[in-house]
C-alpha cells in the first residue's frame, strides 16, 4: 500500500464510520473535515512527484525565455537581478522577478513589461493548474 | 487556547458571566442566567447568547444578552479589536442602523480569560447561506420579495449614516480623491499575509503588485461595514433586525461593500445577489436611497481585493493550526483553499 492510499482509507473511516458515529456538533464536524484534509494530502502525495518533475521544466523554460526576452532590451538593473536569483530562489525569486517588474514597469515600457508579465503569467498558469488538481 | 475548546469549563464560564453582570447592575437582586448557548457561527470570536432575569427593588427585569470573547486565537489576528467593535457599536446606538445596543467591554483577562464585549440580545435568526436549509430559506424569502429590499434598504442606511457626527471618524479616514482607502485596505492584508507565515505565492505577488498599480480614487467616502452578506445580518419577519459582524469596517469607499454584494463569491450558484436580491433591483432600490451611482470599474477592482482578503483569511487559518494555537481542523482544511482563490484571482487578472 502507497502512503497515498493508506491516507485515502484513512479518509474513508473517517468519513464513512467515525463521523457518523459522533453526535455532538463540533467533534462530528472535525471528524468530517479530517477525512476532507486526508483525501486531499493523499491526491497532493500521489501527484507529488510527476507535479515536481512537470515544474522544474516549467522554471527551466520560463526562464530561458525571460533570458532571451531580456536580452532583446536594456531591462534596468533590479529585474536583471531578480532573473539572476531566479534560479535558486525558487517561489521567492519569482515573487521578487514580478516585485522587480512592476517596479521597473516605467523603465521598461508597456511592451516590455507586458511581454515579460505574460510569460511568467504562462508558466503561474500551468503551476496553478496542477496544484488545482488536488486542490478543487 | 485552542478554537472550539473551552479553556474554562463551561459551567464556570456561565457562573463568570452571572457574577460580572452582577456587578454592572446596581442594586440587581437574584440574577440568574437562562437558555445559555454558545453558538457556532464565524471562525473568529466566541459568542453567547443567554437570559438574564433579577429584580430591583421588587421589580423584576429581563434582559437578552449576547457576549462576544476574543479566544486569543482568531482569524484576523490583532486586525480584529473588540474595544474597536464596542465603540463602533456606541457610535452606530443613535443611528438609523439596525444593529445591537452595546452594554459593556471588558478589557480584563481576569474576568473571562480574555476580552469580551456584552451586547444586546437582538431578535432574529441568521440562516447560514453556505448550507442547503440557509439556500432554501433565501430562495423562499426572495420570493416574497420583503427581505431582498430590507437587505438593499439597510445597506443604503449604512452608506449614507452621517459618520463624522456619529463619531466613527475614530476608525481613520483616508484624504478623499485619491487612492489612500484601496492602498490602506492592500497593506491591512499584506500584514495578515505576513502574520500567517504562508510561503511565497508568485500569484499573490502579482495580483498585490496589480492592486497598488491600479488602485481607485475615493470620491466619496462612506461608512463601510466590509463583509454585508447574508450569514451577518439578522433577520425577523423578513426583515433585517440586525447588522453583525462588526470586525471589518471602515471608512472608505462605499463601492467596497456594493463589490462584495456583487460579488459571486457569495451566491454559490444562484443568480441572486447574496442568494436573496436580484441584480437590477439591487442596482435600482440602493441608487435611489442613497443618490450614489453603482461604479462597476470600482467593483471589478474591489472584487479582485476580495481575492487578496480571501487568500489572506486562508493563509492565516491554515497559519493558526500550522502554528499550534489551534487544533480545528476547519482551519486545516484551508491550506488548500489558497490555491483556489488564487486561481480565480488569476483568470480575474487575464489569465
Amino acid at each position: 500500500m502507497t502512503p497515498s492510499d493508506l491516507l485515502e482509507r484513512m479518509a474513508a473511516t473517517f468519513k464513512g464510520e467515525v463521523g457518523p458515529a459522533i453526535e455532538a456538533e463540533y467533534p462530528r464536524t472535525q471528524a468530517f473535515l479530517s477525512a476532507v484534509v486526508l483525501q486531499k494530502l493523499a491526491a497532493q502525495l500521489r501527484l507529488a512527484a510527476e507535479h515536481g518533475a512537470a515544474e522544474d521544466l516549467a522554471r527551466d523554460a520560463l526562464r530561458r525565455d525571460l533570458e532571451q526576452l531580456l536580452r532583446e532590451t536594456e531591462a534596468p538593473l533590479p529585474v536583471r537581478d531578480a532573473f539572476l536569483a531566479l534560479a535558486e530562489n525558487g517561489d521567492d525569486g519569482l515573487c521578487q522577478f514580478i516585485e522587480a517588474l512592476y517596479a521597473a514597469r516605467e523603465e521598461l515600457g508597456e511592451t516590455q513589461f507586458e511581454a515579460l508579465l505574460s510569460r511568467v503569467r504562462q508558466t503561474m498558469r500551468q503551476t496553478l493548474n496542477r496544484r488545482m488538481e488536488y486542490a478543487a | 487556547m485552542s478554537a472550539g475548546r473551552e479553556a474554562i469549563a463551561p459551567d464556570e464560564i456561565a457562573e463568570r458571566i452571572r457574577h460580572y453582570i452582577e456587578g454592572k447592575l446596581p442594586g440587581a437582586q437574584g440574577l440568574q442566567l437562562h437558555n445559555m448557548e454558545r453558538i457556532a457561527v464565524g471562525w473568529s470570536h466566541e459568542t453567547r447568547l443567554f437570559d438574564a432575569h433579577w429584580s430591583v427593588a421588587g421589580e423584576q427585569s429581563t434582559q437578552g444578552f449576547c457576549l462576544r470573547r476574543d479566544p486569543g486565537n482568531a482569524l484576523l489576528r490583532e486586525l480584529s479589536d473588540l474595544g474597536d467593535q464596542f465603540r463602533v457599536l456606541q457610535c452606530l446606538e443613535p443611528t438609523a442602523l439596525q444593529a445591537p445596543k452595546p452594554f459593556w467591554y471588558e478589557a480584563d483577562h481576569g474576568v473571562l480569560g480574555a476580552p469580551f464585549i456584552v451586547m444586546e440580545k437582538v431578535p432574529g435568526t441568521c440562516p447560514n447561506p453556505w448550507g442547503r436549509e440557509g439556500r432554501a430559506y433565501y430562495e423562499a424569502a426572495a420570493g416574497r420579495g420583503v427581505l431582498p429590499a430590507s437587505f438593499t434598504d439597510t445597506l443604503a442606511t449604512l452608506h449614507t449614516i452621517d459618520w463624522r457626527r456619529a463619531g466613527l471618524d475614530f476608525l481613520g479616514v483616508p484624504a478623499a480623491g485619491t487612492s489612500e482607502f484601496a492602498l490602506g485596505e492592500v497593506r491591512k492584508w499584506r500584514r495578515l499575509i505576513a502574520a500567517s507565515g504562508h510561503g511565497p505565492e508568485p500569484v499573490l505577488t502579482d495580483l498585490i503588485c496589480w492592486l497598488e498599480a491600479n488602485a481607485p480614487k475615493t470620491e466619496r467616502l462612506c461608512f463601510v461595514h466590509g463583509a454585508y452578506r447574508t450569514g451577518n445580518l439578522l433577520i425577523e419577519d423578513d426583515r433585517i433586525s440586525a447588522v453583525l459582524d462588526w470586525e471589518l469596517q471602515t471608512i472608505g469607499d462605499p463601492m467596497y461593500d456594493v463589490a462584495y454584494v456583487l460579488s459571486d463569491l457569495n451566491r454559490e450558484g444562484s443568480e441572486l445577489l447574496s442568494n436573496l436580491v436580484p441584480r437590477d433591483d439591487f442596482y435600482c432600490r440602493y441608487e435611489a436611497a442613497t443618490g450614489i451611482e453603482i461604479d462597476e470599474a470600482a467593483c471589478r477592482y474591489y472584487q479582485l481585493l476580495y481575492a487578496m482578503r480571501s487568500a489572506a483569511f486562508w493563509m492565516s487559518a491554515s497559519g493558526l493550526y500550522a502554528e499550534g494555537r489551534s487544533d480545528d481542523v476547519r482551519l486545516a482544511r484551508t491550506a488548500w483553499s489558497v490555491p483556489v482563490v488564487l486561481e480565480r484571482a488569476a483568470r480575474d487578472l487575464g489569465y
